[in-house]
């Protein structure tokens, strides 16, 4: 094993990380605004990313504004979900394990529908500042990626921002700690919840959009991407969403240090081994519930 | 579904439509009817798909020529959605409902393996669209295969490696089809001189594998071989940039894996049978035929539904529509040469392909070429 490798290991790793991080915050977003264990959180994903694709290649808008749209996309239908369907569950006091079930089979539903209308087809997107890589002792890294890596970075950031800083955050936050004392002090509980399905569409849109031009996008994708955010939710602590950043990238960077320190045969025997152990050890999960308060 | 690929749809069951029209001015009498089974829909409509589409061509065109003894010959085409225990009731349906006199396909090994239980035991002759799985199938001798077995692919990247000399072999290959190449892959490999430096595998579906790939770069190999039904080591072994040659199993070469690598999808070899943008000589008629109705370029899986058609077609012709299971098995056995390779399936293999049959294309610039390289007899 050579230094280069670890390298290599380590770039490929936090890259994946980010974006099991990204989709990771969207689900836990949404969980921690609805109790809503959200499994089509994936598909957003596709969604974000295929519009983006659609609009650049087909309709030829510019790439920004494609991007742009493919983002504003996976909102529109994180509010729709809710709105047509949370809302009214939610009002019959619906339980936790009804939504799983409701996102279950959107998950399926969007899924079958992305391969009737736009086929098996996998579909890339340019790479953010071109095809060019970086170099480093060996070790090479898209510049794409550390776009990726960046626009992660910032966005968790920001989602903290918005969670401590801004009256909307707060007035969220309160909403899912303490729905009946939010409603008393006028916090419009149901439309709290509208926004926290906004923001887990537009993050999940966003984490699509960014893997694209490393990893085709197809109507299979949604799955996969849900299930590794999920981990990384459940890791970083559910009510958390900045515990899904530090999961996805322990996760990220345990399955690529598996493969060389190991063998790439068992991978994932070593990387949901070092998971159990983690979550064994920190049952609720790496920020533990400090990071819960915190949120 | 775009509107343009329903006209498209129409088009083709409209000409599917007159064909019929126009083989009932030919042929007379009541049609013979051979069931089919694939994986239209589920996780193997990758390669279902084509291989209906290659069937209803060969329908098209064996009664375009006059049918089976100017009786017409009739495909009727089920979809198993890829699952075992459907491509069995499915079969259960075409024999003692439908009365078939044949089954082609189905698509998938398990399916094959579920269908052949019943084909074989009523001596129903069959011919799947699969390489030879387990080995329960060596025994069903009315059961043949018009795809290559493991075996053989795995020769075919091996013989390859050998022409440009390569020694030092890095591997990566997914935990599902490219587990059974690997196998075979493993013993042949002493036999060709050849030593695998790196065998790095990932799971089926997985978005990365920079990581392996990564690795097999770290060994330094003279050539990378690539097992896998997707595009994404493909990119990956580009991202990490393995300047060596690439050779990739058959697995990867339809065009929905080529489109998805991108600009990866250059300087990788892959030894296959037809390649439509340069056909053979005796893969002419065919490529031209599919381009005309289909309007796209075949591959392999719509040659070996064309061949199986056919071939079941030809052991009919000979043996008579009449002859019963058992005669119709001996009659299938004669040699044939196909569009996709020559089949001798009284080999011990249900197939026998001889590893001259390949061709090895090149992707330039995401486009197939022909490499003038073929394997000595």
């Amino acid at each position: 094993m050579t230094f280069s490798l670890v390298l290599q290991a380590i770039f490929a790793g936090v890259t994946n990380g980010i974006v099991y991080a990204l989709v990771g915050m969207g689900l836990s977003a949404i969980f921690k605004g609805s109790r809503v264990i959200n499994a089509m959180q994936g598909e957003f994903a596709v969604i974000g990313a295929m519009t983006t694709v659609l609009l650049l290649s087909n309709a030829g808008w510019p790439y920004a504004a494609a991007i742009a749209a493919g983002a504003l996309t996976g909102a529109l239908l994180g509010a729709f979900i809710e709105v047509a369907f949370v809302r009214h569950m939610a009002r019959k006091n619906a339980s936790e394990d009804s939504f799983l079930l409701l996102t279950i089979g959107l998950a399926l539903t969007l899924s079958a529908s992305i391969l009737y209308f736009v086929g098996r087809d996998g579909h890339l997107l340019p790479p953010l500042g071109g095809e060019g890589v970086l170099l480093v002792l060996d070790a090479v890294i898209q510049f794409h990626a550390l776009w990726l890596i960046a626009i992660g970075i910032a966005a968790t950031l920001l989602l903290r921002a918005f969670y401590h800083r801004t009256t909307l955050g707060l007035s969220m936050m309160a909403a899912s700690i303490d729905a009946d004392g939010a409603a008393t002090t006028g916090i419009d509980v149901g439309r709290m919840r509208t926004y926290t399905f906004v923001l887990g569409g537009l993050l999940g849109a966003l984490g699509g959009i960014l893997v694209t031009p490393l990893v085709a996008v197809d109507y299979t994708l949604g799955l996969n991407l849900t299930l590794k955010g999920f981990a990384a939710a459940v890791l970083g602590g559910l009510t958390n969403p900045l515990g899904a950043a530090v999961g996805g990238i322990t996760l990220g960077l345990v399955e690529s240090l598996a493969i060389i320190g190991i063998s790439s045969s068992y991978k994932d025997v070593v990387a949901f081994s070092v998971l159990i152990v983690i979550m064994i050890l920190m049952p609720q999960g790496i920020l533990g519930r400090a990071g819960r308060r915190g949120g | 579904m775009s509107l343009s690929s329903i006209a498209k749809l129409a088009g083709v069951a409209a000409l599917v439509g007159l064909s019929a029209f126009a083989a009932r001015a030919q042929t007379s009498g009541e049609p013979i009817k051979v069931g089919a089974i694939v994986s239209a829909t589920g996780a193997g409509a990758g390669l279902g798909v084509p291989e209906r589409n290659g069937l209803l061509l060969a329908e098209k065109d064996i009664n375009a020529k006059g049918g089976i003894n100017g009786r017409p010959i009739k495909i009727i085409v089920e979809d198993d959605a890829s699952n075992p225990d459907t491509a069995l009731s499915k079969a259960n349906d075409l024999i003692f409902g439908q009365k078939v006199v044949a089954l082609l396909g189905p698509s998938l090994t398990a399916s094959t393996v579920a269908v052949g239980g019943v084909t074989s035991t009523n001596k129903i002759p069959q011919i799947a669209f699969t390489g030879i799985g387990p080995a329960v199938e060596r025994q069903r001798k009315c059961v043949a295969h018009v795809l290559p077995p493991q075996r053989l692919n795995a020769q075919a990247l091996l013989e390859y490696a050998k022409s440009i000399k390569a020694t030092k072999i890095g591997v990566l290959h997914d935990a599902g089809y490219g587990n059974v190449v690997m196998a075979e892959l493993k013993p042949l490999a002493d036999k060709y001189g050849v030593k695998l430096v790196a065998v790095e595998k990932f799971e089926i579906g997985a978005t990365d594998t920079t990581t392996q790939a990564a690795k097999v770069k770290a060994a330094r190999p003279d050539a990378v071989f690539i097992i896998a039904t997707s595009a994404t080591p493909f990119r990956n072994v580009k991202q990490v940039q393995i300047s060596q040659p690439i050779v990739a199993a058959i697995g990867s070469s339809s065009y929905e894996y080529v489109n998805a690598m991108g600009q990866a999808a250059d300087n990788i070899v892959i030894p296959e049978f037809v390649v439509g943008e340069d056909p053979l000589p005796h893969q002419k008629e065919f490529v031209e035929l599919y381009r005309k109705t289909y309007d796209g370029t075949p591959k392999n899986y719509e040659a070996a539904a064309w061949d199986a058609a056919h071939i079941i077609a030809a052991a009919i012709k000979k043996a008579g529509p009449d002859a019963g299971g058992e005669k119709l098995c001996e009659a299938m056995k004669a040699p044939y040469s196909g569009v996709l390779a020559n089949y001798n399936f009284a080999a011990d293999d249900m197939t026998g392909i001889p590893i001259g049959s390949f061709v090895f294309s090149k992707l330039v610039g995401g486009k197939y070429t022909r490499t003038p390289f073929r394997v000595a007899q």
